[in-house]
């Protein structure tokens, strides 16, 4: 064997071992950025549904995950409908500006809590509190409607408290009072460890009553 | 590594070009495939406190007791047809209980509200459609009792009829690191 071949070889050796642990290096940068950046905010990520038309607005922040997505005012009526509402009350509720709301505790060890009386809607104007199923649930017992279609609507309704164990998720209709097609951000707020954080979910739009715009 | 990355011998800024490009289409790929398919748990109740018994209807007509399980592992879950990830669950339900010994095992599955024609239709529809049995909370007293606050939730109660596991939201039952919880405590009674 040529000696000085063999010397050729075992530089090249050296070279890869130098960069592959260069590469290495590069990849932990990259994890732990990636690590941080995931488990803080990311802002608000809009999607639009090609075939429907329908918008969704998601943030991941501080091991918590929401999203948002439009229920048309024909979506919400057909719901109620078919769990036996009466038309004006499915109706009076259609009005309203509705999402199916998720929200999901990513984090690896630590329960999460939240309270929906303490998020805001917030547009240029004002800043005011969103319609839990309480309000609506007055409403209906003063309306007559029937025992099995206000069960039914109390577990449809996203939860006003909830205290999540890493893992679990929770999906429900959320109401907002304002202009269908109007525009809006939502200021949500989450505990964990008996830390409260806020996030912003922006430029949330209702579904208008022809559809999502 | 050579054959994975031939650029190795490349000059280094280019080197570390095409790696850096190689990196975050990696991380990308885990950040989607996280998002995608969230961890498959159940959560441990602290205290592990005593399961409110219940008596309801079955599908069947017949009437089920929870205290009658006592001795068997039971997984009680609450559900509804209208409700989405509940429908997305329930065949993976059904592949967890063809998978354990009955004699050790069981799964109590209570509908909220509804009546057995619109769950009966709704099942029929599914595949594997459920052979446990379905129990009808219809006015949601049983839910409210256990504490539920949504849809779907389940619970896991130990031989000695005592709350261990709990699962807020839809979950793949047949989830290997599920099915190895809900194995374990079958096996330890813990």
């Amino acid at each position: 064997m040529n000696p000085m071949a063999l010397h050729a070889d075992n530089r090249n050796g050296d070279s890869g071992i130098s960069a592959r642990i260069r590469f290495l290096l590069w990849c932990a940068v990259l994890l732990t950025v990636f690590v941080n950046t995931t488990a803080y905010a990311t802002g608000t990520r809009h999607k639009i549904n090609p075939q429907t038309g329908i918008e969704t607005w998601q943030t991941r922040d501080h091991g918590v995950f929401l999203s948002l997505t439009q229920l048309t005012p024909g979506q919400a009526e057909a719901f109620l409908l078919a769990r036996g509402f009466d038309r004006k009350s499915a109706e009076a509720y259609a009005a309203a500006c509705v999402f199916g709301a998720i929200f999901r505790n990513e984090s690896v060890s630590s329960p999460v809590s939240y309270n929906l009386a303490d998020w805001r809607i917030v547009t240029p104007h004002s800043e005011r509190k969103l319609k839990l199923k309480s309000d609506w649930a007055r409403q209906w017992k003063a309306r007559g409607v029937s025992e099995s279609a206000r069960i039914a609507f109390r577990w449809s309704q996203f939860p006003t408290k909830q205290r999540f164990a890493p893992g679990d998720w929770s999906q429900g209709m959320t109401t907002y009072v304002l202009p269908r097609g109007g525009r809006f951000n939502l200021k949500f707020k989450w505990t964990v460890k008996g830390v409260t954080h806020e996030g912003l979910l922006s430029g949330i739009r209702c579904a208008a009553n022809n559809g999502s715009r | 590594m050579k054959a994975c990355f031939p650029v190795l011998g490349a000059p280094l800024t280019t080197v570390l070009g095409k790696l850096l490009l190689g990196c975050l289409v990696a991380f990308s790929l885990l950040a989607n495939g996280a998002a995608a398919s969230p961890p498959q748990t159940l959560a441990r109740v602290a205290g592990t406190p005593l399961a409110k018994d219940f008596s309801l209807k079955g599908m069947n007509g017949k009437l089920y007791r929870l205290s009658d399980f006592k001795g068997k592992v039971v997984l009680v879950n609450f559900w509804a047809t209208w409700c989405p990830p509940c429908r997305e669950e329930l065949p993976s339900l059904e592949r967890l209980w063809q998978l354990l010994n009955h004699k050790q095992f069981a799964i109590l599955a209570l509908n909220l509200g509804q009546g057995p024609d619109a769950i009966f239709e709704f099942t029929g529809m599914l595949n594997p459609a459920p052979t446990f049995p379905i129990l009808l909370d219809r006015d949601s007293a049983v839910f409210k009792s256990w504490s539920g606050m949504a849809l779907p939730t389940t619970f896991v109660v130990n031989r000695e009829g005592r709350i261990v596991y709990r699962a807020v939201g839809g979950r793949r039952f047949d989830d290997p690191h599920l099915i190895q919880q809900i194995k374990a405590l079958i096996k330890t009674g813990r």
